[in-house]
């Protein structure tokens, strides 16, 4: 199984250099090491990254990187300086949709919903490296590992309303097994944030391949997508399934069979 | 969509206002987004103040609805006085405490008074209350009261059971937790054997 892991990752830091605006959207030319911390985009907010912290690279506002290459983070004290402006514009959505916000139910609405879509991006200072690195196992097992029905909860980047559904993940360790919760702290660290469920599927897949490098992963998401239902068509039953496949689950039919009967059972 | 914009009426001067209002929504978005950390310059975020900003119009266009638009002229002379019933309305509203959707089902039932009302309305008159900044309680209470002034019927029940985003996602973090409302007028309230026959009617699955 060697030869697929050399086809899917490729170990070429140097493509991740700022330079690679042209990248094509979801298109995995994978590192397979990341460097220790992750890299990170100059953030245009008022968010200031300690210079001395490794998570933060700051490269020229120039280069636009997709956002699933990145690792950045947030302080809690970065939250703390934002809420004051955060729940100003809440305050001035509220009057613009004609609404009294002296009243009773809305008088600490803005603090409420500021506070609550901070949660909702949390994701966004939670870096994969603190989750991850002590429960790395080495076990010889090399039989599909499977957790399914992780519940998932996210907000669509277009529309700021939200996503959710349920992850299926599946992958096969190449002598290093992971401890199974991370698989569920990987899907809330990338779900918790402005996503597009494409994006979501792919970054979740990768962090696994990044750190295990197993033989293959597999990820499915069926979510229901909000901003469908509640506004624009309202189709109400609609869901959306997205999947990434990489390694021997990509190559391999029977391998990606046994991993979608096993999560449909 | 037929509702009718009651700012429609008035022409010019408030679709100017509109658009105003538009776009102070859509520059709190955008501070709201850079403020979150995120890059308002990226691709996926261009234009979402805009797109936010009309979503959130419209789960709130309940606001420039009336009862009087729709209703005036659904409302029909007939010699009926059996429980009418319209159940699993599909309903989406915004929780006032957190922007947050909440979403289920409405049933509604009354026993007319020589009036029956057009069957959609009564889904109408649950869109009008709910896209707004509601609470549950309340949501209720204007649906059944809407539903009693318009028809003045011998009986109005309400039962909402809906699932609350901001319980979901955040807080306390229950999945399967679900919340229900419910109002009895007149002889719902009144006669235990009709609100029996509701209850049975609507809720069981």
């Amino acid at each position: 199984m060697d030869h697929s892991k050399q086809t899917q990752y490729s170990q070429n830091e140097k493509k991740d250099a700022g330079a690679s605006s042209s990248v094509l959207n979801g298109h995995f030319d994978g590192m397979a090491k990341r460097p220790a911390g992750g890299t990170g985009r100059a953030a245009t907010a008022a968010a200031a990254q300690p210079p001395g912290a490794e998570s933060s690279s700051h490269r020229p506002a120039a280069s636009v990187m997709e956002s699933w290459r990145e690792e950045r983070t947030r302080s809690v004290e970065d939250n703390e300086m934002s809420l004051p402006s955060l729940a100003a514009a809440y305050t001035t959505i509220l009057r613009g949709l004609g609404e009294d916000p002296q009243r009773q139910g809305l008088l600490k609405t803005p603090w409420r919903a500021a506070t609550a879509m901070q949660f909702f991006t949390k994701g966004y200072q939670e870096k994969i490296i603190d989750v991850l690195n002590d429960a790395i196992f080495d076990e010889d097992h090399d039989e599909m590992v499977i957790v399914k029905d992780i519940d998932m909860f996210s907000m669509c980047e277009h529309h700021l309303v939200p996503i959710f559904g349920r992850v299926h993940i599946g992958y096969l360790p190449n002598k290093r097994v992971l401890g199974l919760s991370k698989l569920a702290r990987i899907v809330e660290i990338y779900s918790r944030r402005l996503q597009v469920q494409e994006r979501l599927t792919k970054q979740i897949a990768v962090a696994i391949t990044e750190a295990l490098q197993p033989t293959g992963v597999g990820v499915v998401i069926e979510a229901t997508h909000m901003c469908m239902v509640m506004r624009g068509v309202q189709k109400m039953n609609s869901k959306t399934v997205t999947s990434t496949m990489l390694g021997v689950f990509r190559e391999d039919p029977k391998t990606r069979d046994e991993f979608l009967t096993l999560i449909r059972s | 969509m037929e509702y009718h914009h009651v700012s429609a009426k008035n022409g010019v001067a408030d679709e100017n206002q509109n658009a105003e209002k538009l776009s102070h929504i859509e520059k709190a978005y955008t501070t709201i987004l850079s403020e979150l950390g995120e890059d308002v310059k990226r691709e996926g975020l261009l234009r979402t103040p805009l797109r936010a900003a009309k979503a959130m119009q419209f789960l709130t266009k309940g606001y420039k609805e009336t009862i009087q638009d729709i209703l005036n002229d659904a409302i029909f002379d007939e010699n009926h006085e059996e429980m009418v019933i319209v159940k699993d309305i599909d309903l989406f509203s915004l929780c006032e405490h957190h922007l947050v959707p909440f979403f289920g089902k409405a049933h509604i039932a009354y026993l007319p008074n020589k009036k029956v009302v057009g069957l959609s309305k009564l889904a109408r008159i649950v869109e009008i209350y709910s896209r707004r900044l509601q609470v549950q309680e309340r949501l209720t209470k204007q649906i059944a009261s809407a539903i009693a002034e318009a028809l003045e019927p011998a009986g109005v029940a309400v039962v909402i059971e809906a699932v609350h985003m901001c319980m979901v996602m955040r807080g306390v973090q229950k999945m399967n937790a679900s919340t229900v409302t419910s109002v009895m007028l007149g002889s719902f309230n009144d006669n235990a054997e009709t609100r029996k026959e509701f209850l049975a009617l609507t809720m069981q699955k």
